[in-house]
């Protein structure tokens, strides 16, 4: 077993030697693997961040009720008679001043998004006071709160970096009427950090809605049980809502994108990591071919097959491994922390940072040595079985 | 015999080399073919916008609604040709989790305004005259199995009627398609009288108004007459052309162009990397045979063009079979519901395959150029006395 | 009977520069061929002999000195004028054969033609014709790698004599051979000399090969020294 360490040491040793010599495909293998797994970094750091945002943005403490059937809030509609009933529900939260809830109003209004300037969908939360209470991470970061009755709007962090248009102290026309930006709260990285806050009743006068919400926030008397109001609702012939924690709310908004990331990311890393491999496989066949007469020197010599196979195995994994490590490097430095925004399945915009977990970084690096194996032992087969007489024969 | 037979014997000596280069370049290209279709299929919208058509919407955004009495004030405009206007309907067919695009339209006015819809005209006849009738585009009828004649039950997750039911009748009266492939067929109409005489939201209200300028050179002053005229009224506009409306829209899913760049120029930076390397290293490998060419009496340049020829070769094999399986897999994946709802106008179109034939001879010279340039100034007296 | 001169090479220098030094191959040569000629070329290694051939092959030019093919100085061709003047009135055949891989015996004999404007029947015609004569007809679809070292160095020979040149230029043609097949491919030279009138220059340093040269010069120090044939 020594003998053969030793052997491999040799073959290993002499495998580095001798890369200069077909340096331009071996980078070439490398950057193929680094590029690879940058990419897949990339879309994974993308839907990792996307749904971090979302998973902020759910408590599972928090009831959200729309009307049945409804895609979102955009599309829901409920009136006050309906909210009036609702409040009564057991299994609702109460305090001294009744049950916890917000009735909340949901339109979209117009920003413009800083990097390509462009007009893009916001989301202005009619709500009131008492709706503030149910978001734990809420605090304003500059300004102050709105005051009830008046035209005064407070906005998200995100909103802030991303978009112009709601700057602090400016004053923003909306329907008839002018609206000042007040404040500037953090959502502690939810979704509310990329919307536009205001009171409720001023909203809906201004929005013509008249007395009606799209959605219902209650704070549960049990956190995660949302059973006793779904059998309220069931009860009540008045009532046409669905109920869910919050938490399943913002998972099932977010599905959609999260899908879209996710089999696109993978699919793509994959058909480019197929593509990596044959590059590996190219290279290290190369690599064998050029060494035919050295492993058929030192199989002359006595050395194993062994030792040639596990020889031109690690050449290949150690390429693949510095490609892996330099493309997780590259996409930490480009992606991670990046700032960006899309879409939103309520036809609005939300903000989020691409987050780069360990388990990604785990996922990548799998991936390059997965391709620096597979594009090894092909070509390590061949190394060991080359005959020792045909190699002699080619070199010349 | 000829010049293109030693090439080909060239290419395929070494037929491992061959189709890990080619699998290579087959990765690239599906990779361009499916991903540029995708952008295409996003950016469609933008590009058969027409020039001369413009959408006035609610200036707080285009969710908002607006009064139908501004129908009448825009179609008074100086410059204006046509006019019409149209509610979201927010539909869905019995699964609430399928929603499906669904317009309330004014037939009459709509069909004008939009020039490309096919219609035949008795169906369009039939439409006109039937309240609770709809026309339905090709590819949604196809979908869901609807018939001219059927009679269906559609609901609407945003609208009630007022009875409390948000489930509308209604008839198809004929199916419609676009004077072009890309065009999307995957919404359907309804009579907007039928829509706001029974939702309970209250009247007289649209989503948005479509108007035709009778030459798109004024469509500037039109628009800013037009906004001008509703400015400080409860509903003030916004009146854009078609073309920035849908880039505008297209744009706020993110910048979906540039990813789309990046990721293909990403493989094909490496695809480069690995075939130019292979390439010179198979021309390196030759090194022996050039030279006898060159003795022979083969003219430097035509060795040249000979290399060349090769990569170029190796190039379009790899890349046209990439673009037959990215083309399978576009119009498979078009086929899927999801993805149809969200990207209508998913085909892979010539243009793309134009600009793949295009990216293959850039590959294959650009990969070809330095060991062709290698091989016509190939030493041969060097290369022969090598042994 | 007076022969017609093929080759007049007049004080031929040739030196290369290695590193800073000037290194002189030789100065001054002079050497005539005639057409119908069979001239074998000996020396020892590093004499030049290689590089004399390829001079008159133009494949490599002298440093000084000129070069007469049929009155004309080749020396002064362009590289792309000498590719067309190889291709009209040389045939080479290496010590290595050279053939290409990839490609049958007749398509590697067929390669010179497709330097001429010939239809793809003429060229079949030839290429039957070349292999016919070094007795490989039955060989024509076989690759290199199926062909033994005296095979091969043969379909070299057809591939030399496919466009009927005047000139065959031979490098050591039997060097990688044994003793029996070298003599096959000798004879099959001696009768293209004789019967066909092609002129040989072959470079050896085979002795017994050289007999079969109608004339021997010995290349020493960058001197000729003109040797008797023994027969």
């Amino acid at each position: 077993m020594g003998s053969l360490m030793a052997q491999i040491v040799a073959v290993v040793a002499m495998n580095i030697r001798s890369l200069p010599q077909r340096i331009w495909m071996s980078i070439a293998t490398l950057v193929a693997v680094g590029i690879v797994v940058a990419v897949l970094l990339a879309f994974l750091a993308l839907s990792n961040g996307f749904e971090k945002t979302l998973n902020t943005s759910g408590s599972d403490k928090i009831a959200v009720m729309l009307r049945a059937g409804s895609q979102g809030e955009m599309s829901s509609v409920l009136l006050r008679d309906q909210l009036n009933i609702m409040e009564l529900a057991p299994g609702i939260s109460r305090d001294a001043n009744g049950p916890v809830v917000s009735a909340e109003l949901y339109v979209i209004v117009d920003g413009t998004k800083r990097s390509t300037n462009t007009p893009v969908n916001l989301p202005l939360r009619g709500l009131e006071l008492s709706g503030v209470e149910l978001r734990e991470n809420f605090s304003i970061v500059e300004g102050r709160m709105f005051e009830p009755g008046r035209n005064e709007l407070v906005v998200g962090e995100a909103v802030q970096t991303e978009f112009s248009g709601f700057e602090l102290n400016k004053k923003v026309r909306l329907g008839q009427s002018e609206w000042t930006v007040v404040g500037v709260f953090s959502a502690g990285g939810s979704v509310f950090g990329s919307e536009l806050w205001g009171d409720l009743k001023t909203v809906q006068s201004q929005f013509n809605r008249g007395s009606s919400a799209q959605l219902l926030r209650a704070k549960l008397a049990t956190p995660g049980d949302v059973s006793e109001i779904q059998a309220y609702i069931e009860n009540e012939p008045q009532l046409n809502l669905d109920v869910k924690t919050e938490v399943a709310y913002y998972a099932e908004q977010s599905k959609g994108i999260t899908n879209v990331i996710f089999y696109l990311g993978w699919p793509l890393a994959i058909a480019m990591a197929l593509g990596a491999l044959a590059g590996a496989l190219n290279t290290m066949y190369n690599s064998v071919a050029q060494r035919s007469m050295e492993i058929a020197t030192l199989r002359a010599i006595g050395f194993s097959g062994v030792s040639a196979f596990i020889g031109t195995l690690v050449e290949s994994l150690a390429l693949a491994a510095i490609g892996g490590v330099l493309g997780s490097l590259a996409a930490y430095l480009f992606f991670d922390g990046l700032t960006t925004s899309t879409l939103s399945g309520n036809f609005t915009q939300v903000v989020f940072d691409f987050k780069l977990s360990a388990d990604s970084f785990i996922s990548g690096l799998k991936l390059a040595l997965i391709v620096g194996f597979i594009g090894g032992f092909f070509p390590a087969l061949r190394a060991a079985r080359l005959p020792v007489v045909i190699a002699f024969k080619n070199a010349t | 015999m000829s010049d293109f037979y030693l090439i080909r014997k060239n290419l395929t000596r070494n037929k491992l080399r061959l189709s890990l280069n080619s699998f290579a370049i087959f990765i690239a290209f599906l990779l361009f073919g499916v991903l540029a279709s995708l952008q295409a299929a996003f950016d469609a919208g933008v590009e058969l916008s027409s020039e001369q058509r413009m959408i006035v919407t609610n200036k707080i955004n285009f969710t908002q609604p607006m009064p139908l009495a501004y129908v009448n004030k825009v179609r008074a405009v100086e410059g204006v040709a046509s006019v019409t206007h149209a509610n979201w309907f927010g539909a869905y067919y019995q699964d609430p989790q399928k929603p499906l695009v669904g317009f309330a339209v004014d037939a009459e006015s709509y069909l004008e305004v939009y020039e490309e819809f096919v219609l035949a005209p008795e169906q369009r006849e039939a439409w006109f005259n039937n309240r609770i009738g709809i026309v339905v585009g090709d590819q949604m009828a196809r979908t869901l199995g609807w018939k001219v004649g059927d009679r269906l039950p559609v609901s609407s997750s945003i609208f009630t009627q007022k009875d409390g039911s948000s489930v509308w009748e209604m008839e198809v009266m004929g199916i419609f398609t676009g004077n072009d492939e890309q065009f999307d067929t995957n919404y359907f109409l309804l009579h907007y009288k039928y829509f706001i005489e029974t939702q309970s939201f209250g009247g007289d209200w649209i989503g948005w108004i479509t108007i035709k300028t009778t030459d798109p050179a004024l469509n500037d002053e039109v628009s800013k007459t037009i906004d001008a005229q509703f400015a400080n009224s409860p509903a003030e506009t916004k009146t854009t052309s078609e073309k920035q409306f849908s880039k505008a829209f297209v744009e706020q899913f993110g910048n979906i162009g540039l990813m789309i760049t990046s990721i293909v120029g990403a493989a094909f930076f490496t695809i480069l990397f690995i075939v130019g390397n292979s390439m010179a290293l198979s021309v390196r490998e030759r090194t022996n045979e050039i030279a006898v060419l060159k003795t022979i009496g083969f003219q430097a340049p035509r060795i040249f063009k000979m290399v060349l020829s090769e990569s170029i070769l190796l190039a379009l094999l790899g890349g046209c079979l990439g673009l037959f399986v990215a083309n399978v897999l576009v119009n498979g994946a078009a086929q899927a519901p999801q993805l149809r709802s969200m990207l209508p106008n998913l085909v892979l179109t010539d243009m793309v395959a134009f600009k793949a034939l295009g990216l293959m001879l850039v590959l294959g010279l650009v990969t070809g150029i330095l060991p062709a340039w290698r091989a016509m100034k190939l030493n041969t007296i060097d290369a022969l006395n090598r042994r | 009977m007076t022969a017609e001169r093929l080759f007049d090479l007049k004080s031929i220098s040739k030196s290369f520069s290695k590193g800073k030094e000037s290194i002189a191959i030789f100065e001054g040569l002079n050497m005539v061929i005639d057409k119908g000629d069979f001239v074998a070329i000996m020396g020892p290694s590093g004499s030049g002999k290689t590089t004399l051939l390829n001079m008159l092959g133009g494949v490599d030019k002298p440093t000084k000195g000129e070069i007469l093919y049929a009155g004309k100085g080749i020396e002064k061709y362009s590289e792309g004028q000498l590719a067309n003047w190889r291709a009209a009135h040389i045939g080479f055949i290496f010590q290595f054969y050279n053939l290409m891989p990839m490609l049958t015996a007749a398509k590697n004999v067929e390669l010179p033609l497709l330097l001429k404007k010939m239809s793809s029947s003429q060229r079949k015609k030839s290429v039957a014709a070349a292999l016919e004569l070094v007795g490989l007809a039955d060989r024509a679809k076989h690759k290199p790698d199926e062909l033994s070292g005296g095979q091969q160095q043969r379909v070299a020979i057809a591939r030399a004599i496919v466009s009927d040149p005047d000139l065959l230029l031979c490098d050591e043609p039997t060097g990688d051979l044994d003793r029996a097949t070298a003599t096959e491919i000798l004879e099959t030279l001696q009768l293209l000399n004789k019967d066909f009138g092609k002129t040989i220059v072959m470079v050896t340093h085979d002795p017994a090969a050289a007999k079969y040269a109608k004339r021997c010069v010995h290349l020493d120090k960058g001197e000729f020294v003109e040797k008797e044939l023994v027969a």
